[in-house]
């Protein structure tokens, strides 16, 4: 935690308010007093609008408004400026990992991040983590662009956070989403579910329920496969998302050779999340049963990465139709070979 | 007595259509190892490499199985006769063909069944490539177009319940062509010499031995195999025929 942060706490702690220009009780209180106005959309502009649910649940809601905003004076709003901290002023290490990248010339933190709405990976969706990304990089271009070199570029573009391959983060999971099709049909154009939607196919329960039925918080291969079977419209994708981010944005050879993902006994693919949607606008991560999506079929029907998601139940299968194909040339070979003496005079006669 | 005689068994787009599919159903097989297992299969120089002669193998095959369709359907007009078992074949020319394999080969009688240009394979044949040319190879075919068009044939593959479902069939299918493959080989060097049946693939000329006190052209009631004297319908047909000429 860097010396601003540490001096924020204090003087909070402290009780010395009156460093703010404004007389804050409890930290929600005092958070309040900005979100009175600014978590009102009618009344604030778009770029000065907070979303209330959203920064709540955020780690920037607990040390408050005032430890970035801290020198508002107390005339505000008069049209002055309104301060704010440089975001290295914390995330010092965060900060020159980013400087080293690419990214660094183009746009600094609050590019990506809305310091207001900031999630881990592990807190949203894998589609959401690249819809940031898309604000700038536009998705067509960008298709074209891989498909240079990259097959199915607009798979691995819609199926796959760009700072997986982006960045050089490490301890890979299979994070899965609900989708739904906008129609409602079975085939429609699928997008992510919403909190709202699920909640009413829910009728009322939980809508972790849809798929966790007994409530455990836990997703066993069962649920699992309960949940791809009977449901119609609901889908769950998958994305292969790093756990530890990095931010040094760049691109790695490493990650043009296609056995970065494309090879069995990953340690990615024994574990996995569903990101359920929360009422708040964030999601929930519910544990994955270990190596669900290396389940044959209906594990995770719609995810599969090749060489790396095989089922071995299949392997065997196969592996039991070859050794079938082989009884002929090996056991009637053998035979034949065994016997040859009874047609060589006939042979020799064609 | 007996004497050699050549018969034009293989004409040139069906050895063409042959050879195209078995270099294609080979790399196809190799490639989909390495795609598969790339963690211990490395024929090809990269994981990509591979799967980009995966997909050329795959669509020249796909269009080879079409023009030899095309062929024997359309040109030919010769499908239905070739490739569909008849009565007799089921009744008795499987069990027959099964009993040779399995028991006369090793005796050194010869085959009950000879090659014709009209009648290219014994009914054991005709079953076989019956599943193989209509059921494996067109469902391989499919499953390898939907995987080759992920993002574009996104509602056919959730039709069929998902891609993992796609690629299970996939493999499985493949397995099969790969046992079915084996057979294949190893059948085909069962001739009088090791390569008297490879021989009419390359030439198009299968060497046959033609029996002095065989009529030469069948009847229309004759099946379509051509029994030889060491089976029960010699005798019954040789007392046909020599009524008929009576």
């Amino acid at each position: 935690m860097s010396l601003t942060l540490i001096a924020c706490v204090c003087l909070l702690a402290t009780g010395q308010s009156g460093a703010w220009g404004f007389s804050y009780g409890d930290q929600a209180e005092r958070n309040e007093a900005c979100l009175a106005c600014h978590g009102d959309a009618r009344e604030m502009a778009a770029g000065s609008f907070i979303n209330r649910k959203q920064f709540t649940q955020t780690t920037h809601s607990i040390i408050g408004c005032q430890a970035c905003h801290g020198a508002v004076m107390p005339s505000h709003p008069d049209g002055g400026k309104v301060p704010r901290a440089e975001c290295r002023d914390c995330h010092l290490e965060v900060n020159e990992e980013y400087a080293a990248g690419l990214h660094a010339a183009k746009t600094g933190c609050s590019g990506c991040h809305n310091p207001h709405v900031v999630e881990s990976p592990k807190e949203i969706s894998g589609q959401e983590i690249n819809q940031i990304c898309s604000a700038c990089h536009n998705a067509l271009e960008m298709t074209a662009k891989h498909g240079e070199w990259l097959p199915q570029s607009e798979l691995h573009l819609r199926m796959l956070p760009c700072i997986t391959c982006h960045t050089g983060s490490k301890e890979y999971f299979i994070s899965m989403y609900i989708v739904k099709s906008k129609d409602g049909s079975r085939f429609g154009k699928q997008e992510v579910a919403g909190y709202d939607e699920l909640k009413r196919l829910a009728a009322g329960r939980e809508i972790v329920s849809l798929i966790d039925t007994n409530r455990d918080n836990y997703v066993s291969l069962e649920e699992l496969r309960i949940f791809n079977r009977t449901q119609k419209s609901l889908r769950l994708h998958g994305m292969m998302t790093p756990g530890t981010v990095s931010h040094k944005f760049e691109i790695l050879d490493n990650r043009r050779n296609c056995t970065f993902c494309h090879t069995s006994g990953s340690a990615a693919m024994q574990t996995s999340f569903i990101a359920m949607p929360e009422e708040n606008g964030t999601f929930k991560r519910v544990a994955v049963e270990k190596g669900a999506v290396l389940d044959a079929l209906y594990g995770t029907p719609d995810f599969y990465m090749m060489g790396s998601t095989k089922s071995t139940r299949l392997n065997g299968i196969g592996l039991a139709i070859i050794c079938g194909g082989l009884i002929m040339p090996v056991g009637h070979g053998f035979l034949r070979f065994l016997t040859r003496k009874n047609r060589k005079g006939k042979e020799h006669q064609s | 007595m007996s004497e050699k005689k050549r018969i034009y068994l293989q004409p040139v787009p069906v050895r063409i259509w042959h050879w195209i599919n078995a270099f294609g159903i080979i790399t196809l097989i190799l490639t989909g190892a390495q795609i598969r297992f790339p963690e211990s299969v490395t024929i090809f120089p990269s994981y990509k490499s591979a799967i980009e002669v995966h997909n050329v193998a795959g669509l020249t095959v796909a269009i080879s199985f079409s023009f030899w369709f095309f062929y024997y359907k359309m040109v030919r007009n010769t499908l239905d006769k070739l490739y569909i078992p008849d009565e007799e074949d089921l009744k008795h020319g499987l069990l027959r063909q099964l009993l040779y394999y399995c028991f006369w080969y090793f005796l050194g009688k010869p085959s009950p069944y000879h090659a014709t240009p009209d009648h290219k394979f014994n009914p054991m044949q005709k079953s076989a490539y019956l599943a193989v040319m209509f059921v494996l190879m067109p469902l391989v075919g499919l499953t390898g177009i939907l995987l080759l068009n992920v993002t574009p044939l996104r509602v056919l593959i959730l039709m069929w319940g998902g891609i993992k479902i796609i690629v299970a069939l996939h493999f499985l299918l493949a397995c099969s062509l790969l046992a079915f493959l084996c057979t294949h080989v190893y059948l085909a060097t069962l001739g009088k010499t090791p390569l008297a049946y490879i021989k009419p693939m390359v030439t198009g000329w299968e060497d046959v031995e033609e029996h002095e006190e065989k009529e030469p052209e069948a009847p229309a009631t004759r099946p379509a195999y051509r029994p030889v004297r060491h089976y029960p319908e010699y005798a019954q047909m040789q007392q046909q025929e020599q009524r008929n000429n009576g």
